[in-house]
């Protein structure tokens, strides 16, 4: 498919910043919101078209546009290889409805994990093969093992490191384990011109 | 942006398909393979989900859900397996209202996946294994080639077995047909595509 086309960079880089792999399949588009500076990898996926049927309280009368925002992501968050973020469903008040998938700022996903959270907050590292049950949430500076099954409507604490399956708390992010988290680095080191990560 | 973009050309023959017609199919799904696929009223293949019948026909039940990236009729993974490989007659039987999540896969060889089923995220149904009625496969479960596993059965990761006695299964049916209702609005189906 694309040895048709001149050799061109394996990212597109918008505005913002975003670094978008030409190989990442996004659904939905116009109802994916990117914060910026956000990196998505080949062969990622994000399910925009799954957007919320019914609204929780009926639109004001000033006939404003629904918001039909299924995915949102905040800014330097880093999607791996094969991840895919869907947002979660379920029945509400007797008809089916997706809700809308939130996350953080500097939200790292790994390679083939599966995110139908309800929302993950700031900071929080998952970590590869990890499934998020739906209407998981996920608060700010977590760290999710690699293989991870977060279970169904699971609510994770901040500061929490978790692991096994179904998840379990093992442990607490040490004082002064924050750093860790930042993905400004990881940011640079990859898109069409990437820099080594430094030391 | 890659949504706009033509989805990938399916690579060797185009297999006979049987579609109902009032089933939901992405036109980004996979459907590849010699055999022929049959996939019942009312079902939902989600974009990039994967049907393979190179080793034998696929027969798809009613109200079925084929999350994205899931794979039916894989060809196993040891083909020393007890499901026979060569020539056989239905390589995957999924019963009515079965759903397979993200990235599932579900091998080829005689393998049935009984009603009301849910395939976990990433789970693996090995050749000829046999599940039965409204089981749960949790994420990332194995079920052994050749495996019989009864009906209620929930399948953990970790190797643990239970059985599900909360009696939910016709409410679980009720929901998916409301599920169904709100993916059909939700995805294009191009049925023509592959017919």
């Amino acid at each position: 498919m694309s040895s048709r086309r001149p050799p061109r960079g394996e990212y597109i880089e918008t505005d913002t910043g975003n670094k978008v792999a030409r190989k990442a399949t996004l659904v939905g588009t116009q109802n994916i919101m990117l914060g910026g500076k956000t990196v998505i990898q080949p062969e990622a996926m994000i399910r925009g078209d799954l957007i919320r049927t019914i609204q929780a309280q009926p639109q004001s009368a000033s006939g404003a546009a629904p918001n039909n925002t299924a995915v949102s992501i905040g800014r330097y968050c880093f999607l791996s290889r094969g991840c895919c973020l869907r947002p979660p469903g379920r029945l509400y008040k007797g008809a089916f409805t997706f809700m809308p998938l939130r996350m953080g700022d500097h939200v790292f996903v790994g390679a083939g994990s599966v995110v139908q959270a309800a929302s993950v907050g700031s900071h929080v590292h998952i970590g590869a093969r990890v499934s998020i049950g739906e209407f998981a949430i996920i608060k700010e500076y977590v760290r999710i093992l690699d293989g991870t099954v977060v279970p169904p409507n699971m609510v994770i604490p901040s500061f929490s490191i978790v692991a096994g399956q179904p998840a379990r708390l093992i442990g607490e992010v040490p004082e002064g384990g924050h750093e860790a988290f930042e993905l400004r680095d990881l940011y640079k080191t990859v898109g069409n011109n990437p820099q080594p990560m430094p030391i | 942006m890659s949504s706009k973009r033509t989805p990938h050309p399916p690579s060797g023959p185009r297999p006979p398909v049987h579609l109902s017609s009032s089933l939901t199919i992405s036109d980004t799904a996979q459907l590849t393979g010699t055999h022929t696929i049959e996939i019942r009223s009312e079902s939902v293949i989600h974009p990039r989900a994967r049907l393979e019948s190179s080793v034998g026909r696929l027969a798809i039940g009613r109200r079925c859900v084929v999350h994205e990236r899931a794979t039916l009729g894989a060809a196993p993974v040891s083909s020393a397996g007890l499901g026979r490989v060569e020539g056989v007659e239905v390589a995957v039987t999924l019963a009515d209202y079965v759903t397979v999540e993200v990235g599932a896969v579900v091998e080829a060889g005689e393998t049935v996946v009984g009603e009301g089923t849910v395939v976990g995220v990433g789970a693996r149904v090995g050749a000829g294994a046999v599940v039965g009625k409204h089981c749960t496969l949790t994420p990332y479960t194995e079920i052994a080639a050749g495996e019989v596993v009864p009906d209620f059965t929930v399948v953990y990761s970790n190797g643990l077995r239970r059985t599900d006695k909360r009696g939910v299964a016709e409410l679980k049916n009720k929901g998916m047909v409301r599920q169904i209702d709100v993916l059909r609005r939700m995805i294009p189906s191009n049925p023509a595509k592959f017919a």
